[in-house]
């Protein structure tokens, strides 16, 4: 656990003075954008969680559907660009570290720049929905779940990302991938059959709510959505650290 | 627990059905500087990459400290520094930074950097980002990386790979300084033989992922003293080499130039007196010496495979 919280305070202190941090806010701010030009009148506000159920989806449609995914991708692979660019990964792995210690590490810098997504994405709903005037009490448990379930389902994303980032010394490639699989959301969403189990769509069947609407995948319990994820991230995980620890590095 | 530093047993590594290193048997003794020496591609970096455990070998094992690799990975690390092959950095960071991302790691005293810095000479440049850094200032650096850890054992892949004259020399006078001030022992590739022959005591020859030398240097010397050949002038040459033929010498004739492989003094003494009684002007007695270099050639060149 020592050596595992060591490399982070390094992984840290490679990433403080990176440009990644200009990517953090930038879905947030775009989905503020979107939050404070959306009009609310022309919804239909019989939905069971009112005006903030409405604004929260409409800001978390591309948020959720393509940029949280794709981020996902970014973050994974920049955590490992440094390495590949200067021979990184034999002088670390030549260092007394366990691998799976160094994969946690870096996983866990991938979490936390989501996280920090996340919570700047919460911070915009507030915003968005001061500007908009919207009244009442603020519904903390849905925008927790959906903000938090988010977070949770773009784990499994990284897991596979740090996979192949880890494997192709491209930067490139990874994301392409990455990219290639986060399309799809926009057809797979609204099947009812693929939808819960295609695990790129879950971000955004976590953080977008038509409460009983028959809308496709969307209207399923999140307990569907949990097993999705838990179900990926296990399998995802796991290959991850067998190959990482398997590696030959050359 | 014997006192090899490094010892090897039947190391191989299979790449694709051929053997880039094959039944390596390396013994390298505390305090010593081992020069690990082969052409490009005989396998040295394979070889290294095993002994730090980042590839796997197909056969064979690796003792180091008298600990197997294997079970005892992270405790050998520990004592370990290297630099293996072209330098690894952060080009992003400044070199301060980049030593303290190693630092937090292996959690070495932060007063390290500084002195680390000052030994191989990076100080005044600490500040700038590395990716400025000429390839020998990334060479410096990747040495001040091994040394961080105040390690036992320094295992550096070719390390003045890239530094102009004077630093290959200041470099040379570090690493030879590793054993006598702080008793760390040295595993030094290079694929040039002048740059281990200052420095070394043993020498490892790698040829095809071979080991076909591994002795002292001054054994090595010696190998190439033998080798040398002596060449007489005398009058009446050819006369001259049936005298010596009697005697049963090897030698040859070449431009009325008597080539005789290297013999004992003894041999040649009486050589010398056969032909002066048989009236045979001696105008010149010359030893030609092998270099090293030569030698070191000769090793790495014969039953080349293709």
């Amino acid at each position: 656990m020592a050596s595992f919280l060591r490399l982070l305070a390094s992984e840290r202190l490679k990433l403080s003075k990176s440009y990644i941090w200009l990517l953090v806010p930038l879905s947030p701010l775009l989905s503020l954008a979107i939050g404070l030009l959306v009009s609310l009148d022309t919804m239909d506000t019989t939905w069971k969680y009112g005006n903030y159920a409405i604004l929260v989806t409409a800001m978390a449609s591309f948020h959720a559907m393509l940029f949280l995914p794709v981020l996902t991708g970014i973050f994974s692979a920049f955590v490992c660009r440094y390495e590949h660019g200067g021979g990184g990964w034999k002088m670390l792995l030549s260092l007394p570290v366990s691998r799976t210690a160094l994969f946690f590490a870096k996983f866990t810098v991938v979490a936390s720049l989501l996280a920090v997504t996340q919570l700047l994405f919460l911070a915009a709903v507030f915003v968005a929905a001061a500007y908009q005037g919207i009244d009442g009490t603020i519904p903390w448990r849905l925008l927790l779940t959906g903000i938090g379930g988010g977070f949770l389902a773009c784990l499994p994303l990284a897991a596979l990302q740090m996979l192949v980032s880890v494997g192709w010394s491209s930067f490139a490639a990874p994301l392409a991938i990455n990219v290639a699989l986060t399309v799809p959301n926009m057809l797979i969403i609204n099947s009812k059959t693929f939808g819960p189990l295609y695990p790129w769509a879950q971000p955004m069947l976590a953080m977008l709510w038509y409460g009983e609407e028959d809308f496709g995948s969307l209207a399923l319990p999140m307990e569907n959505i949990v097993i999705t994820i838990l179900g990926s991230f296990a399998v995802f995980l796991a290959a991850g650290l067998l190959y990482f620890n398997r590696k030959e590095q050359a | 627990m014997n006192n090899w530093v490094i010892e090897t047993k039947g190391l191989s590594k299979l790449y694709r059905g051929r053997y880039a290193v094959s039944n390596l048997n390396l013994k390298i003794k505390k305090g010593d500087i081992y020069g690990f020496l082969g052409p490009n591609g005989a396998g040295k970096t394979t070889t290294i990459r095993m002994l730090l455990g980042l590839i796997k070998p197909s056969k064979g094992s690796v003792h180091i400290f008298g600990q197997p690799l294997e079970k005892e990975r992270l405790s050998i690390l520990r004592k370990v520094g290297s630099l293996v092959e072209y330098p690894s950095y952060y080009g992003h960071l400044s070199a301060i930074d980049n030593l303290e991302a190693i630092r937090r790691i292996i959690d070495a005293p932060s007063a390290k950097i500084d002195e680390v810095l000052n030994i191989v000479g990076l100080s005044k440049d600490a500040r700038r980002p590395v990716k400025g850094f000429s390839l020998g200032m990334k060479q410096r650096l990747g040495i001040a990386s091994a040394l961080l850890g105040n390690p036992e054992l320094l295992i550096l892949d070719e390390p003045t790979n890239g530094l102009d004259p004077s630093g290959i020399q200041e470099i040379r006078e570090l690493i030879k300084q590793m054993p006598k001030q702080h008793g760390i022992t040295v595993l030094l590739s290079s694929h040039l033989l002048s740059e281990i022959e200052l420095t070394a005591g043993t020498v490892g020859i790698i040829r095809h992922g071979e080991l076909v030398f591994q002795d002292t240097i001054e054994r090595l010397h010696r190998q190439a003293h033998e080798q040398g050949t002596l060449s007489l002038v005398v009058s009446e040459p050819e006369q001259a080499v049936a005298v010596l033929q009697e005697q049963g010498l090897g030698v040859s004739l070449m431009n009325n130039v008597i080539l005789l492989k290297h013999i004992p003094d003894a041999a040649i003494a009486q050589a010398v007196k056969r032909l002066v009684e048989r009236n045979h002007a001696v105008y010149r007695i010359e030893e030609k010496r092998q270099s090293l270099e030569q030698l070191f050639l000769q090793i790495v060149g014969e039953g080349g495979r293709p």
